[in-house]
């Protein structure tokens, strides 16, 4: 009880959003605090058009079937359960204003911070990982 | 133990059968929160990772997993609600 985990998805494509949620909806079931940071390549997977936006990178595209055959969730539903676990979105800022972005094109219940906010969420986090 | 012995002891049953990691322990702890302290939970899952997942997560929200059972490729745990 009481654990934390602060997570960094800083990389592209649909892979980085499965690897990011999967760990972290396995924290959450397990009763850690959860929190992300979505900056640069990480950005798209919070956008509202993230479906859209978020492909396999080509070397990946066989997982494809595999994630049909396997019944891996779409990852809208994913992160619609991360949001009912209380995980923490955060859209970086920064990246946010350097793309010229809005924060009315991410899904609901994303905030938007600096890079501080995510290390004052990591200094009380017992596991730190980056995507 | 049978399978159909195992979920007679049930409080709740979740199916977590054809479900890739990780939700077998994210259903689990959806399952669990609805409980009261003591009841039991029977989770069913084909996932073989779950083997070794669902112990840990149990460990880990300090819940005790009770048994786990085999049979034709199926998982069947029962945990008790911390």
């Amino acid at each position: 009880m009481g654990k934390r985990v602060a997570i960094i998805a800083s990389s592209g494509g649909l892979e980085t959003a499965y690897k990011v949620f999967n760990i972290a909806l396995a924290a959450a079931a397990m009763e850690s605090e959860v929190g992300i940071f979505f900056t640069f390549e990480g950005l798209p997977i919070i956008h509202k058009d993230g479906p859209s936006m978020l492909k396999l990178k080509p070397e990946n595209a066989p997982m494809e079937e595999g994630f049909k055959r396997t019944n891996v969730p779409p990852i809208q539903d994913l992160i619609q359960m991360a949001k009912e676990s209380g995980v923490r979105l955060i859209g970086c800022q920064m990246t946010v204003d350097a793309l010229g972005w809005k924060p009315e094109d991410f899904i609901d219940g994303v905030e938007f911070a600096g890079a501080a906010t995510f290390v004052e969420f990591a200094q009380d986090a017992q596991v730190t990982l980056s995507f | 133990m049978t399978v159909q012995e195992l979920l007679q002891k049930a409080d709740k049953v979740v199916d977590a059968t054809g479900l890739s990691c990780p939700m077998p322990v994210v259903r689990a702890k959806k399952a669990i929160d609805a409980l009261s302290s003591g009841q039991i939970l029977v989770v069913q899952a084909t996932d073989r990772g779950s083997l070794k997942d669902i112990p840990a997560w149990a460990k880990q929200a300090g819940h005790e997993l009770m048994e786990t059972h085999e049979a034709d490729g199926t998982f069947v745990y029962v945990i008790r609600k911390r």
